[in-house]
């Protein structure tokens, strides 16, 4: 009778707190798989959690990133309307004060924060302000590395793009090499942008200068004066030597220069700054504002291309997260499902057995009840 | 005719004291220990004439009680086999109910404790969040805390118990000596004394609760009773003194000793005691409490070391190196109390990997030391050096120094891991201390012209005082490069590990280029660097233990399924002897308990056998009467 109403007892719990695994002596095998499952499913509930801040963080940046690319196009608009040679100095300079006020909406943009107040576009150094603007330069003053953040149990993704990378190292000229017409030229001859037409062929670092000794004649020399090609040149021609080549319109004088460096980086923020001293500059020649514009345009578009690069990886992370959510949640079901099929009371089995358990308990009563009864005494009257 | 009356009185008298023995049994009918007892009818010797032999009526011969030493031996067995494992499983489940805790146990707590580190990694300057991770370390150390002193709570519950076990078993083989005299003196008489035979019994069953027992009876009725493996505790009117005696190592952990009564020494027979609550509590201390506990510690060794490591080589918002988060308890040396040398014995943990949640000896013999893990009962060769402070031993992830005079013989028990879940505790106060960022950073130069990428640093000795100063790692050609730009060139392979003696690798891959400079500097300033966060997350995941195979959460977990096998074998053990000792008690009752149907069947018989004989005596009146009826009329 102690046993059965311990039973009874046993099962009432089971049916009241819907848990037939009230310790790990019931079953260990099935507690261990129970412990097991609850840290999996926290550890995903605590990726999803990583994933959902993480997110906002990046829809913020691709909003920024979008700010910056708009600051670039009104820049772009503004460069082209600059370029026209039938503009006076002072009508430049207004076009380079409308450039001063995009420089500043950029920087500002470039030290945009995230919901925490963190810099987004600082890299690990969150807390430091990126971009510092002290006259013409912006100077970065974060991190090139960025933190990650982990999206499931085996992706870490990052969790921003250091402002290095977005702002600061944006290839210059076509990436390889840049183009520039001397300071002391006095022809009309532009030089484009040139391009690379055997890659193989191009000895960097080095910078070459192409000299035309009349409009027709000019030689290319390396930076240790050693001749590397000459010839012949009509307007608008091309030059090519090393696997590269660029071409020069308008009419030379003798002695003008160009210059064909190797292509380092240049910042959107450096872009802009030397648009405004060009523009600003009201000694420069047709030419050289000109060729000058022209790389301001092709950094530009660098800088526009380079936004959307890292904006398109900013998309594909979004992505991830949301392709890991997806994962996590239907995880998280089947093991929760799991956990309450080895933890859980069976309802059915359970109703069954407390039944059981209570008449085998009335039973037992009556049956002592009626032994109880049974004495030789009771009839020895 | 005097042969009637007699023999009818005889008859009477009989069945009188026939009725008394029934109405002792129907009095006694619940009496626990009570065995039926029933009169010897014997007919007494006859008399012979030339007509034949007549009778010469009943007498009672003696009176017996109805008892079968074999069932009682039985009862007794699996008596001491069920209060074994059910003290056993009793204990055993407070330590199952305690671990097993989906909610909030170690499991669940540890994983909290990474999910805090996480949400710290998704914005390490968030002080709320470094606030989170100090709780939930807390709670982590709160829920080892809270186990190791519910662990020593129930460890003093079951010294308590074999305290007073000791002291119930002594008097217990008191009171049976006691009885051995008295049975042995009523039995010279011939009668049995059924009702000290029925006490000594009762004494034995109380007895065999406690400790198995087995008994030999001797001629004179008296019993000599044996313990556990063979110990004698009661000889003829004789008890011998149990004792709980403080362990040799430990003063807190009682043995058991047996001294024989007469002499002055008292042998420690702990290991010889089985059976009973006495060994259900000596087994659940050796393989469930210490065990786990032992375990506990192991994993909070594991947890702090691989934080605290992981402290040392990140960087806190400030800017220095992070403190240790957890302390755990030390690595306990105990002295035997029979050791007559005065070396002293320390021990530390070198390698965490290796370590055990095993116990171990360390005896001298005689000049040489053996090391003895006690848990898992093997031999552990002593590697590493000499013992000494510059040179110690080295085993089991243990480091042991032994320093000044040990006499052969002495002995040290070495407990690395029993103290170690009772002292884990949280160092930290501020969650500005919490290192999130790793100590250095590697960059490649700006003005780099190859396409050479640099690795992120790991640090490898957080105590290198160069580990902070800028290092660069400077290319002569594609090939070579040098540390610093000076000193020796080496050779470049893509991905291998660089390392400048400063306590951090790294490894460059790509092509760099003639003069291409990479740069491994202090991270300071880096504030939202959670790269060490990551790195204490890796850890804490990956397989740390018993040799790198077993995570924490997987040694948190198989404890807890462990500890539920066992409670859960000594539950069936416990059913099972108990189903046995049922139906040996009811062997025992059927044999020796009083049964009022058949005591109301005695009842009416030599009731009926009395009013035969009274009757007897009238027809011997009447027979009487009417022969003198005869002679007065005649």
């Amino acid at each position: 009778m102690q046993s059965l109403e311990s039973e009874i007892s046993q099962t009432q719990q089971e049916l009241s707190t819907g848990i037939a695994l009230q310790s790990a002596s019931d079953n260990p095998a099935a507690m261990a798989q129970v412990n097991q499952l609850n840290v999996q499913i926290s550890a995903s509930q605590q990726y999803q959690t990583n994933g959902s801040a993480l997110n906002s963080n990046l829809t913020l940046e691709e909003q920024s990133l979008s700010d910056a690319t708009n600051v670039m196009q009104s820049a772009r608009d503004l460069a082209v309307e600059a370029n026209n040679a039938a503009l006076t100095p002072s009508q430049r300079q207004d076009i380079s004060t409308q450039l001063q006020q995009l420089l500043t909406q950029l920087v500002s943009t470039a030290n945009s924060t995230d919901a925490n107040g963190n810099y987004m576009f600082a890299g690990e150094a969150s807390t430091t302000q990126p971009f510092a603007q002290s006259g013409s330069s912006v100077a970065y003053n974060g991190s090139s590395s960025v933190s990650q953040v982990q999206i499931s149990p085996n992706q870490r993704v990052s969790s921003s793009d250091a402002g290095s990378n977005v702002f600061m190292n944006i290839p210059a000229g076509n990436g390889t090499f840049t183009t520039a017409v001397g300071a002391s030229n006095t022809g009309t001859a532009t030089i484009d942008a040139g391009t690379v037409t055997n890659a193989a062929q191009w000895v960097p670092p080095d910078t070459y200068t192409i000299t035309f000794s009349d409009p027709t004649d000019y030689t290319v020399t390396n930076s240790a004066g050693a001749a590397v090609t000459n010839g012949t040149f009509t307007s608008p021609g091309s030059i090519a030597f090393n696997g590269i080549s660029t071409t020069v319109t308008g009419t030379p004088a003798a002695g003008d220069t160009f210059t064909v460096a190797p292509a380092g980086t240049s910042s959107a923020f450096n872009t802009l700054s030397a648009l405004i001293t060009t523009l600003n500059n009201p000694n420069l020649s047709s030419a050289q504002i000109s060729t000058q514009v022209g790389t301001a345009l092709e950094q530009i578009d660098a800088a526009v291309n380079n936004f959307g690069e890292v904006s398109a990886s900013v998309g594909a992370r979004i992505n991830a997260i949301t392709a890991a959510n997806t994962t996590a949640q239907s995880q998280q079901t089947t093991m929760t499902a799991s956990v309450t099929k080895l933890q859980g009371t069976d309802y059915t089995a359970a109703t069954t057995q407390l039944s059981t358990a209570e008449l085998a308990l009335q039973a037992a009563q009556e049956s002592y009840a009626s032994i109880a009864k049974l004495s030789l005494f009771n009839y020895l009257q | 005719m005097s042969n009637v009356l007699s023999n009818s009185v005889s008859g009477l008298l009989a069945f009188q004291n026939a009725l008394a023995v029934t109405s002792n049994n129907v009095a006694n009918a619940s009496t626990p220990g009570y065995s039926v007892e029933s009169p010897n009818f014997e007919a007494q010797l006859g008399v012979t004439s030339s007509t034949g032999t007549y009778g010469n009526g009943v007498e009672i011969q003696s009176v017996t009680r109805s008892y079968s030493e074999l069932l009682a031996g039985q009862m007794r067995s699996s008596q001491s086999g069920y209060s074994s494992f059910n003290t056993y499983s009793t204990t055993a489940a407070t330590v199952d109910n305690l671990l097993s805790d989906t909610t909030t146990g170690l499991t669940a707590t540890l994983q909290n404790f990474t999910n805090s580190l996480q949400t710290l990694a998704n914005n390490p300057t968030q002080t709320a969040s470094g606030q989170a991770v100090l709780s939930s370390a807390q709670s982590l150390a709160q829920t080892v805390q809270g186990y190791a002193s519910q662990l020593s709570q129930t460890d003093q519950n079951v010294e308590g118990q074999i305290s007073n076990g000791v002291a119930e078993i002594n008097t217990l083989a008191t009171g049976i000596a006691n009885l051995n005299i008295q049975i042995a003196a009523q039995s010279s008489s011939g009668q049995p004394p059924n009702s000290l035979l029925d006490q000594r019994d009762q004494l034995l069953n109380t007895l065999s609760q406690y400790v198995s027992v087995n008994t030999a009876t001797q001629s004179d009725g008296s019993l000599n009773v044996f313990i556990g493996s063979g110990q004698s505790l009661v000889t003829g009117g004789t008890a011998q003194t149990l004792s709980a005696i403080p362990n040799q190592y430990n003063p807190t952990q009682l043995d058991v000793g047996l001294q024989t009564a007469g002499t002055s020494t008292t042998v420690n027979v702990t290991s010889a005691i089985s059976g009973g609550s006495l060994g259900g509590l000596l087994a659940v201390r050796n393989q469930v409490i210490d065990p786990t506990l032992n375990t506990l510690g192991q994993l909070s060794i594991g947890i702090a070391n691989i934080v605290n490591q992981q402290q040392a080589a990140g960087l806190t918002p400030s800017g220095t190196q992070g403190q240790p988060m957890f302390a755990v308890g030390p690595v306990q040396v105990s002295n035997s109390s029979f050791n007559t040398g005065t070396a002293q014995v320390t021990a530390t943990i070198s390698d965490v990997s290796a370590l055990t949640p095993d116990d171990y000896t360390l005896t001298n013999n005689g000049g040489t030391w053996q090391l003895y893990d006690q848990t898992q009962q093997h031999a552990v060769a002593l590697g590493g050096g000499d013992g000494s402070a510059g040179n110690p031993f080295t085993a089991d992830g243990l480091s042991i120094v032994v320093s000044g005079a040990a006499s052969a013989g002495d002995s040290y028990l070495i407990q690395p891991t029993n103290q170690a879940a009772a002292g884990f505790s949280v160092l930290l106060s501020s969650p500005s201390q919490v290192a999130a960022a790793s100590a250095v950073q590697a960059n490649a130069s700006t003005t780099n012209t190859g396409t050479g990428t640099i690795a992120a640093a790991t640090v490898t000795d957080p105590t290198n005082p160069a580990l902070m100063t800028p290092t660069s790692i400077v290319f002569s050609s594609p090939t070579q490069y040098q540390i610093n730009g000076t000193g020796p060139s080496f050779t470049y392979t893509p991905g291998a590990a660089i390392s400048a003696a400063t306590g951090w690798t790294t490894s460059i891959s790509g092509t760099p280029a003639a003069g291409d400079t990479f740069t491994v500097s202090s991270n300071v300033g880096n504030a939202g660097d959670n790269s060490n966060l990551f790195a204490m997350i890796d850890g804490l995941k990956a397989n740390s233990l018993n040799g790198g195979t077993t995570s924490l959460i997987g040694a948190a977990n198989t404890l807890v399924a462990q500890v539920g096998a066992q409670t859960q074998q000594a539950q069936a053990n416990a059913q099972a002897q108990q189903a046995v000792n049922t139906s040996a008690t009811n062997a025992v009752n059927s044999t020796s308990g009083v049964n009022l149907d058949e005591e109301a069947a005695n009842m009416v018989k030599y009731q009926q056998a009395y009013q035969a004989c009274a009757q007897m005596i009238q027809t011997s009146g009447l027979m009487f009467t009417s022969l003198i009826t005869a002679i007065t009329d005649g």
